[in-house]
């Protein structure tokens, strides 16, 4: 009885705590990704990209002498401004057009390969350390737990439940959903619909620049990072439903979790077999994902 | 008189020509890593060789010719690396390949290597397969093998920790399996006790889930053979959780290299591993070698960067033994030749196509390798296993 709690107590739940902060992570991915495709229609293959950037700017801007927090209120500001301005000049050209699925599919793709070789090219292959501003550790019922990850955890859940109050709680959002549900309406109702595109795309580029901060200092910063880490937000989107922020946050807490506890039963090198499985199962049941697109729910 | 002068003319205008039709320059295929996890590998890689290449043709290229590098990027992908292979060999007709790091892309490209007749040497790979139970006529090796970095690195651990509690942390393909085999192998015949193994996918961004089973079983060295990126993750995690309070973390040498040594930071201090090179070696051609790879590069080399820089030596030593770059004269000239590295001389062993080399034990000691033991080559090399030639 007592090897039960014991590993209850040393195995299972510190394996779930650790999820639960990857989770809060790939939650914060998966929350820009879904909130630009529910309001624009636009799958941002590179957002993964921008993921890796926002990162860099931590490099850079602890490079120039200022601290961690600086990186953290300053990134998501430059990284909203590249968003505003890479929609408003380049896929605001295409997104009028018929193709537009494929054609914003091949351009933030494009996109996606040449930040990847401009960040390689400015910074170098070689990965970059970033220190962690919250160092130590908390001993919680006998577990040790870095100080930094529930940091990470407190600052990612402030935010997706701040996205969320905006978006379903404010004008603003309101604007936002009216103009996800029925674009010609809200024009005609005098909704800047063009600049209400630009500026959610902006703010779903600054929350992957915001998860690049955070996770720095975790997962060090190198060229490809946000290749791999996209994939799982990905997944998160379609389980939850592509565009709705509800499914988001409850598929990024919930395969997080199924990812590391089953670490304990079955080889790692599944975990991705895992992701995917229950995807494909989620999609024969409910093609549409687990909840509704923004603005239809 | 006056025949013999013109017939002596003659007979060198005919030298003439078959001069000319062989003072192309020779040209070698690299598919190495240029992005993704192992990018920084494929540097080191492209610097040892460019560094080669260019005293090669400075000192008069290898029969005449000169050395012309070829780059493709293989993404330390199996797959990718099949493609570029095939591509330099029929498009670009390369007389020899090298470059691949992943040990899966070695094993693949061997396979191309073998089905258009053409040799390639791999300088980064460490599963023992490829010189071993996969081992293939048209592949060489050489850098040292996990069995005997394993070798090195066991004598040294059995004779610090003995009777170790040893757990194996390794990226789940070919090079992890094989190096976390090859250690526990010789760790176990030390006297350590294994107290559990993990294997986690290449790329794994976050380790933290399997620290709660790592603490579980309580070991007192930790043996890991992550590379790359994977390393940077796997060491700040483990700091961040004090997984590394009290115990001895040792692995492979690729783990920790020039490379990553720099984003790792202090999580890397007391790391020790075996290994065939250090820029601490203390002899004139280590010193002259670091010495002009620092003027080039403005970083030391580390064991990927020195092994394909004696690759070139290494190929040109044969070609010039063959007195040709064909196939089979080439093969015939590699097994058993003997030639000169910055680790000093190393022979190519002819049964199974693995060179032979002094290995070391190294510690890091603030942000340099250190070297702590060494073991002979003979003693290191372990027996040859490969029957299919």
């Amino acid at each position: 009885m007592t090897s039960i709690l014991e590993w209850l107590q040393l195995v299972l739940a510190p394996q779930s705590i650790n999820g639960l902060s990857i989770g809060v992570a790939v939650v914060l991915m998966a929350l820009g990704l879904t909130i630009i495709f529910g309001l624009l229609d636009v799958i941002n293959m590179a957002h993964g990209e921008c993921y890796a950037l926002g990162a860099y700017m931590v490099v850079l801007i602890l490079g120039m002498g200022l601290s961690f927090w600086w990186a953290l209120v300053l990134t998501p500001l430059i990284m909203g401004l590249f968003g505003y301005v890479m929609e408003r000049g380049l896929i605001q050209r295409v997104f009028h057009s018929k193709d537009r699925h494929t054609l914003t599919l091949l351009l933030t793709f494009g996109m996606a390969t040449v930040l990847e070789d401009a960040i390689k090219i400015v910074f170098g292959a070689n990965p970059q350390r970033v220190e962690a501003p919250v160092t130590g550790g908390t001993e919680l019922l006998g577990l040790f737990f870095p100080n930094y990850r529930l940091f990470v955890m407190l600052v990612g859940g402030a935010i997706i439940v701040a996205v969320w109050l905006l978006v379903f709680r404010t004008s603003l959002g309101a604007v936002v959903r009216a103009a996800a549900y029925d674009k010609d309406m809200s024009a005609s109702l005098g909704i800047p619909v063009s600049r209400v595109y630009a500026l959610t795309f902006a703010f779903g580029v600054a929350l992957a620049g915001i998860a690049g901060v955070l996770l720095a200092p975790i997962y060090s910063v190198f060229p490809t990072m946000g290749r791999d880490f996209v994939l799982i937000a990905f997944s998160v989107v379609i389980i939850g439903g592509m565009g709705s922020i509800k499914g988001a946050v409850l598929a990024g807490l919930l395969l997080t979790q199924v990812q590391s506890l089953s670490s304990l039963f079955i080889s790692p090198v599944w975990n991705d077999t895992l992701l995917f499985g229950i995807m494909v199962v989620v999609l024969m049941w409910r093609p549409q994902g687990l909840f509704g697109k923004l603005g239809h729910a | 008189m006056k025949v013999n002068k013109l017939a002596a003319m003659l007979a060198m205008a005919g030298m003439g020509t078959v001069a000319l039709a062989q003072s192309g320059p020779i040209r070698i295929g690299v598919v190495t890593p240029l992005t993704g996890t192992y990018a920084g590998i494929g540097e080191q890689v492209k610097w040892g060789l460019n560094l080669a290449a260019k005293e090669i043709n400075a000192g008069g290229g290898v029969m005449g010719r000169q050395i012309e590098l070829i780059y493709e990027d293989e993404e330390a992908n199996p797959s990718v690396a099949v493609q570029k292979a095939e591509k330099l060999f029929q498009t670009s007709k390369v007389d020899f390949l090298t470059g691949t790091v992943n040990s899966g892309s070695t094993l693949a490209v061997g396979q191309v290597a073998e089905r258009n007749n053409k040799l390639i040497a791999t300088t980064v790979s460490f599963a023992d397969s490829i010189t071993g139970d996969k081992c293939s006529p048209n592949v060489f090796r050489v850098n040292a093998r996990a069995g005997m970095q394993s070798a090195a690195l066991a004598a040294w651990v059995a004779s610090t920790k003995p009777g170790a509690q040893v757990f194996y942390l390794g990226p789940d393909y070919e090079m992890g399996r094989s190096t976390v085999a090859a250690f526990k192998a010789a760790a176990e015949g030390k006297g350590a006790k294994s107290v559990g193994e993990l294997f986690a996918p290449l790329d794994n961004k976050d380790y933290s889930p399997f620290f709660g089973q790592i603490r579980s079983s309580k070991p007192s060295v930790i043996y890991t053979s992550v590379a790359g990126n994977d390393t940077v993750r796997l060491f700040t995690q483990m700091a961040e959780f004090g997984v590394n309070r009290n115990v001895l973390i040792v692995g492979a040498s690729g783990t920790v290299t020039g490379q990553n040594l720099a984003a790792i930071g202090k999580a890397a201090e007391g790391f020790v591993t075996g290994v065939g090179y250090s820029t601490l070696i203390d002899s004139p051609e280590n010193k002259k070698f670091v010495a002009a790879f620092k003027a080039e590069n403005k970083v030391d080399p580390d064991l990927y960067g020195t092994d394909s820089y004696s690759v070139l030596f290494f190929y040109k030593a044969a070609v010039e033994k063959a007195k040709s770059t064909d196939t089979d004269k080439v093969r015939t000239a590699m097994r058993d030749l003997k030639w000169n590295t910055p680790q000093g001389v190393k022979t190519m062993r002819g049964g199974d196509h693995q060179a032979m080399q002094d290995m070391y034990a190294v510690k890091i000691t603030n942000g340099k390798f250190d070297i702590v033991g060494r073991v002979a080559a003979a003693d290191a090399i372990g027996p040859d296993a490969c029957t299919k030639f």
